[in-house]
């Protein structure tokens, strides 16, 4: 806990002052990042604490983009003096209103069916949107300009970036000082037992439609600072799509963790930023990622940084580096074999690719990693198997490892990870 | 009446087919309560397999191979994904089947690319089945209803009159009991399992021919799959039946008309007022079909969660 309060301070301190050393791209990429971990956030207050899964928060975020938009368009055509670094409060209370109204329904039903209630209210959404030209502008969507406001203008990426810094950072405080207050108990409480709580005299449905209007208000504003950085919107922001990335971050980022979605969206973002220029596949590595992380770390990177945390005097720390080593160079040579086999795949199936073999008759080589293949030779696909089972075989020596070290100071693995982490059930 | 007889025909065989995909999804919810995100991957990766072997032998072997090809997946991932996590509860488990669903969608891309193949169905069935008003009636629509109908029939009969259907039907009712009185239940849940996403993949063989074969069509379908099983009870044969054959008429109807609430407020004498507030009161039925299903899937949840044939809630 010492070691809590400087870390942040020193990350914020790197978050204002690290950016003006990159270019525009990274600046972007960042304020992506931002918005992403804002969003998983408030996904989460519904998830970790409240234990409702949404599969349609991609609708709150999209009426806060909306509701921000229009705004941006009374300033900038009727002359309404709104400053511009208060428009996400637009996105608020967009994302409030309709909280309280979806969450009203949604959460008459627990479990699964909650689940399916809000994914229906997203696809609703999502299929009226096109048509719909007076609030969503038909399929084209809405677009405006940032105003500018007391000498600052933001027409730079890195005006718009402390913008949303400041946002995204006095949000998350406030997210973060919520579980810290009665209610924030409270809706733990309803989590782990709704019927409990309703025996001690708690009105546990009213309870959980302010948890969700709460999720969906900050949903909003980070729709509404999207609004603001890419200064247009149309109605895919609702599809299904934006509601899965929001899931995917939070759960491989862990959700019994406040700082977990947070981590998990920034990883996801940034690498993204990162790779998706060098290969499509990009969305399949985050597939991939995340189906691994939910069969042999169900509670996500926070959930593994926690468990250490909460051990940290029963661990044997001199006698963990090795085995952790060995795990990492395991976990490198089964990532090598994957980023091998895939990216084979995209070159020799990709269309360009594919256009040679017809015209020529020939499958040429493709380079790789350095080196040329030969697609057609099977030493090329024999060298992911040869990379993988190694890898395969480390991994699971070093884990049994790390398992019996964990083990023999009484440290229990699994005590983070057998928390619920969800409602669950039907 | 031409507009009738059509929409109906092409409705109630619409509705067959995602009757073929839904069976699969409602009796895998019925038995081991996961709503299985990745069900209409396997209607997808039957169209593509299918598009492949049909590519390299023929139509009729793609037609065959691809559903069991399909049926093999489904026995992994529940052998060795899903009971890994069952222990974390049904969350876990709906999760990583969303997650596989993800993975699947993003394979089709990186093996075909992200555009439509061609997978057509073979010249012997591509004729008329007969003549309605002036138009021909493609023989292949008939054949999709044909199969999905024999599937129904067969899977009734399997369920209800041999030995391994009352198994089935014990496990779902009663896992425990069913354990107990010596039969492998967990081999009853692999088995069905890996059956009913054979049957998406076998819906997926034969409607992929017809309708087009892209990226998207698991994402497309998979909503709506949600809606039929939901509205029909999840769990319940019958009412996918049902559901499947009420969505499919009503999607197939709503493409024609122009109806919208304001014409329903000119009864009323409020037209004019309605026309003039706009939005959602002027969109006609044919601009928000895709909307309709929604609204319909969230009215059965708010009101009847169990649905039309539903007995477990």
């Amino acid at each position: 806990m010492r070691y809590k309060l400087p870390l942040i301070a020193l990350l914020m301190v790197a978050l204002v002052a690290v950016p003006p050393l990159f270019g525009g791209g990274v600046q972007y990429a960042l304020v992506n990042a931002l918005i992403a971990s804002l969003f998983a956030a408030a996904f989460n207050l519904l998830m970790g604490q409240g234990g409702m899964l949404s599969f349609g928060h991609a609708a709150y975020f999209g009426i806060g983009a909306f509701a921000v938009l229009h705004l941006m368009q009374a300033v900038e055509y009727g002359g309404l003096g709104v400053p511009t670094v208060l428009l996400p409060l637009a996105g608020g209370v967009a994302g409030l209103t309709g909280g309280l109204f979806a969450g009203y329904f949604a959460t008459m039903r627990a479990g699964v069916y909650f689940s399916l209630v809000t994914l229906a209210l997203a696809e609703l959404l999502y299929s009226l949107a096109p048509h719909w030209e007076g609030i969503f502008g038909g399929e084209a969507g809405l677009s405006s300009m940032r105003m500018p406001f007391m000498g600052l203008n933001f027409g730079t990426t890195l005006e718009v970036y402390y913008l949303t810094l400041v946002w995204v950072v006095l949000c998350l405080v406030i997210l973060y000082a919520y579980t810290r207050t009665p209610f924030g108990r409270l809706t733990q409480a309803l989590r782990d037992n709704a019927q409990r709580i309703r025996y001690m005299g708690y009105n546990a449905h009213a309870t959980k439609v302010v948890v969700f209007a709460i999720s969906t208000t900050f949903a909003g504003i980070a729709g509404g600072l999207m609004a603001i950085s890419s200064e247009t919107a149309n109605y895919s922001i609702f599809s299904t799509h934006i509601s899965a990335e929001v899931v995917l971050y939070t759960f491989v980022g862990g959700s019994t963790v406040f700082f977990g979605p947070i981590i998990g969206a920034s990883i996801f973002t940034l690498f993204g930023f990162v790779v998706s220029g060098a290969t499509n596949a990009w969305l399949l590595y985050q597939g991939l990622i995340f189906v691994l992380v939910m069969l042999y770390a169900p509670s996500g990177i926070g959930g593994l940084i926690q468990a250490h945390i909460d051990q940290r005097h029963r661990l044997p720390w001199a006698r963990l580096p090795l085995p952790y080593a060995v795990l990492a160079g395991g976990g490198v040579l089964i990532s090598l074999a994957a980023v091998f086999f895939i990216q084979s795949v995209e070159h020799v199936f990709s269309n360009r690719y594919q256009t040679v073999v017809t015209r020529t008759g020939e499958w040429p080589d493709y380079h790789l990693l350095g080196a040329s293949w030969d697609p057609l030779s099977p030493v090329t696909w024999l060298v992911s198997l040869v990379l993988l089972v190694p890898g395969v075989i480390i991994v699971r020596k070093a884990m049994a490892r790390i398992h019996e070290l964990w083990e023999d100071q009484g440290a229990d693995v699994y005590e983070s990870e057998t928390a619920p982490a969800a409602g669950g059930g039907h | 009446m031409e507009f009738l007889i059509t929409s109906a025909l092409n409705g109630v065989i619409y509705g067959m087919l995602l009757f073929m995909v839904s069976a699969g999804l409602t009796l895998i919810f019925g038995m081991m309560g996961v709503l299985n995100f990745a069900h209409a991957s396997f209607y997808m990766l039957g169209a593509y397999f299918a598009y492949t072997l049909s590519g390299i032998f023929n139509f009729w072997i793609g037609l065959l191979v691809a559903p069991l090809l399909v049926g093999i997946i489904g026995i992994l991932v529940e052998r060795y994904l899903l009971r890994r996590v069952h222990f974390y509860g049904h969350a876990h488990e709906l999760l990583l089947t969303f997650g596989l669903a993800f993975i699947f969608e993003e394979l089709v891309k990186l093996f075909y690319g992200d555009y439509p193949v061609n997978y057509r169905m073979p010249d012997v069935l591509n004729f008329a089945a007969f003549n309605i008003f002036g138009t021909d009636y493609p023989f292949y629509r008939v054949f999709i209803g044909g199969v999905a109908l024999a599937m129904f029939i067969s899977l009734l009969v399997l369920l209800n009159k041999t030995r391994v259907g009352i198994v089935v039907r014990g496990a779902e009712r009663l896992p425990q009991t069913a354990q107990a009185l010596g039969h492998n239940v967990p081999l009853v849940f692999m088995g069905v399992f890996g059956a009913g996403a054979a049957l998406a993949g076998l819906g997926g063989a034969v409607a992929g021919a017809f309708y087009p074969t892209n990226p998207n069509m698991a994402l497309e379908l998979g909503v709506i799959v949600f809606v039929v099983v939901v509205v029909g009870g999840l769990g319940s044969l019958t009412g996918s039946l049902l559901a499947s054959l009420m969505i499919g008429i009503f999607s197939s109807f709503a493409v024609g008309l122009d109806w919208s609430l304001a014409g329903a407020f000119d009864w009323v004498g409020l037209g004019g007022w309605a026309r003039s507030v706009g939005g959602l009161l002027t969109m006609s039925i044919s601009s928000i079909s895709g909307a309709m299903p929604f609204l319909l899937m969230l009215i059965v949840l708010l009101v009847r969660p169990a649905g039309l044939m539903g007995s477990k809630n």
